[in-house]
């Protein structure tokens, strides 16, 4: 609890606190002046700029999420389903590897696997796929590869544990009861795996969203991300209320957009379960057999 | 509608290890058929090929004439009661029964009928609409039961279906799983390594031993006429003396202590002035304080210990080298020896069979060790078999 005060509410209590003050005048005077506190910063932040970013940011990450998603579950799935056990601890350390290198090297290795006069540009001149030299680096497909790339450990591993914990025997259970490869996989596999693939596109979907370091690296100014946006007004025009407001819509719209998921998921849940019938109708009066101990009526019957 | 089961010459390996060696098996429609056998004995790789669960590297598998040997278990006109229920989480009772049935198209209404009936068989209608987790391991057991019978398959396969319940439980659903057995005139193929469970419900039994059935029998028959040593000693309590046969008659076996033991009954395979084994069982065996009447093998010892079973004891009595030999005797006897008498044990040479040579003590260190876990009863023959040998 201590814990999560001090590393949660705090930093975000003040980030709030901060969006509601001003740039002091006097740069010597602190980074905010929180004399008079005001909702301006949001009028301020709500501008054109903003929401064409934003909406930049969200296809980006939502885009990235998906081609995450795409890689990442079957990569899970072979994982979980067809890797011998003694194995599955390699791959998986193989799999989390690169988080030993910094995420700042990495994301500038592909500045150099990716740049006009590259190896991956010259390989795709020479197999006659690509006309004149790799244009991709400093664009927003850039920063899109960069977030798959980056976050597509983050992805495997949630849905790994959710797969892997799949007792095999519940696969078997649904194939004997005449149910083939994609029904079993659609009624019993996917629904058990369920929470891991959520958390999967909930934390690649926020942490991507967010993200500052991938479109300032391969980006340039075509790949802009709101969290440069952030970056820029904390960093570069020292005004950290109105870069703290931003941040805060950034944090409310994300919020919205997962709630406005999960509702989502809810109804189509109910509606797949309304569309396939109920398993048995109202039991009406046969509710009152409940009374009965079951024990006493099987020895009876034996 | 039951339909009968046959594997020809079928065999599986599981890399370098033969699980089903050559095996070849007529089950009868409307059987209960126990494949028992201890761990590894390749019982769960017969009963998964006939599930689809497993595909042999070779033989043949035909289920009421239809050759299935290759088929997904989803083609299978059989349902499985699995070890570990196998009941999807995600699901309500109600919902896992009615999961086959959707499978199959079947309609609303008779869907819903269909499930009301199954639960009612089991009488578990009342909890329909709790999710597994919250039952106990009898009740997700029947839901297991129910799930696998409401497909009205024609052959159910149970892969130790009783084995996470506890005795007075286990007891219960044996009788029950056979008045329903016999009810819904079903193939039942039931897999298990518990010898009592297999006796209490089989109409027949096959005992695997390392892959190959070694004896298939009418529970009787595999009681009374077993044709080896190990199926000897599995089924039920043997006393075991090994030592070599003496006489061109076969009829008796100088034991490595000296004792000769007279035999009328003997299996195939044993021949003269080999190593072999003689076997008579506990209640066979007759306790007397006097020296019992000379037609009978007898032997000298001390009651070690006496174990209650209810309706009867069984005395452990230790000979001067430190052997043990089981006899069972009604509890309300008169004069019945203490711990610590010298006794006398007599057997009928009539109840005494010879069996050609094998390690019982290795078997009876595997079946003890095997039982000892899931079961905890039944350790009495591993015991018996272990001290005697």
């Amino acid at each position: 609890m201590l814990w999560w005060a001090a590393f949660f509410i705090v930093p975000l209590g003040s980030i709030v606190y901060y969006s509601l003050g001003v740039k002091p005048a006097d740069p010597g005077a602190g980074p905010v002046d929180l004399s008079v506190l005001s909702l301006a910063n949001y009028a301020k932040a709500m501008s054109d700029v903003f929401f064409t970013v934003f909406k930049i940011t969200m296809r980006t990450a939502g885009l990235g999420t998906i081609a995450c998603a795409l890689v990442g579950f079957p990569v899970a799935y072979a994982l979980a389903r067809y890797i011998q056990p003694r194995w599955k601890p390699v791959l998986l350390f193989l799999l989390v590897l690169p988080f030993w290198i910094s995420f700042l090297l990495r994301t500038f290795a592909w500045r150099i696997i990716l740049a006009p006069e590259g190896v991956l540009s010259h390989f795709l001149q020479d197999i006659g796929l690509l006309a004149g030299p790799l244009t991709m680096l400093d664009t927003n497909a850039a920063v899109q590869l960069g977030i798959v790339y980056n976050y597509l450990p983050l992805m495997v591993l949630p849905m790994f544990v959710a797969l892997d914990r799949i007792d095999p025997s519940l696969i078997q259970g649904s194939m004997d009861l005449g149910a083939g490869p994609i029904r079993t996989f659609l009624s019993v596999t996917l629904p058990l795996a369920l929470p891991g693939v959520l958390g999967g596109l909930v934390l690649t979907f926020i942490l991507a969203s967010g993200d500052y370091v991938v479109p300032a690296i391969l980006g340039g100014a075509k790949g802009l991300m709101i969290g440069n946006l952030v970056a820029t007004q904390i960093l570069a025009a020292q005004n950290l209320p109105l870069g703290s407001a931003m941040a805060v819509l950034l944090i409310l719209m994300i919020g919205s957009i997962v709630i406005l998921a999960a509702i989502a998921i809810f109804i189509l849940r109910r509606l797949l379960k309304l569309l396939a019938g109920p398993a048995l109708d109202d039991l009406g009066d046969d509710r009152g057999i409940s009374a009965a101990a079951p024990g006493a009526r099987a020895a009876g019957k034996a | 509608m039951a339909s009968d089961v046959r594997l020809e010459r079928v065999t599986k390996n599981f890399g370098s290890f033969k699980a089903v060696d050559d095996v070849s098996l007529h089950i009868e429609a409307g059987e209960f058929m126990s494949i028992l056998g201890s761990s590894g004995a390749g019982k769960s790789t017969v009963l998964r090929m006939i599930g689809g669960f497993e595909l042999p590297d070779a033989g043949k598998i035909t289920i009421g004439g239809r050759d299935v040997t290759y088929l997904p278990p989803y083609r299978r006109d059989v349902n499985t009661v699995f070890q570990s229920y196998a009941l999807f989480p995600h699901m309500t009772v109600a919902e896992n029964v009615a999961y086959g049935l959707r499978q199959d198209h079947v309609p609303r209404g008779e869907r819903t009928a269909r499930v009301r009936d199954a639960l009612d068989m089991v009488q578990l209608l009342h909890l329909a609409h709790r999710k597994p987790s919250q039952l106990s391991g009898g009740q997700q057991q029947r839901v297991a039961l129910a799930r696998a019978l409401v497909k009205r398959p024609s052959v159910l396969l149970l892969d130790e279906p009783l084995g996470a319940l506890d005795r007075k439980l286990r007891q219960q659903m044996q009788v029950e799983l056979k008045l329903l057995q016999h009810r819904l005139e079903l193939t039942f193929v039931f897999v298990t390594h518990d010898q009592e469970e297999a006796l209490a419900m089989s109409d027949r039994i096959a005992v695997m031993r390392d892959g190959r059935i070694e004896q298939i029998g009418s529970p009787a028959e595999l009681y009374d006429e077993p044709r080896t040593a190990y199926v000897a000693g599995f089924i039920g309590t043997q006393n075991f003396f090994s030592g070599t046969t003496e006489g061109a008659d076969l009829a008796a076996l100088r034991d490595d202590s000296g004792l000769l033991v007279r035999a009328e009954r003997r299996a195939a395979g044993v021949a003269a002035n080999a190593r072999s084994i003689a076997a008579v069982r506990p209640e066979n065996v007759r306790l007397s304080v006097s020296e019992p009447a000379a037609d009978d093998n007898r032997l000298r010892g001390r009651v070690v210990t006496i174990v209650m079973l209810g309706d009867a004891l069984e005395y452990v009595v230790s000979t001067e080298q430190g052997r043990e030999y089981f006899a069972r005797v009604p509890r309300y006897t008169d004069n019945l020896p203490k711990e610590g008498d010298p006794v006398w044990i007599a057997w009928p040479v009539s109840r005494t069979t010879l069996f050609p040579f094998e390690d019982i003590e290795l078997q009876a260190q595997r079946i003890s060790h095997e039982r000892a876990a899931p079961a905890g009863d039944g350790s009495a023959a591993g015991g018996s078999a272990s001290g005697a040998a």
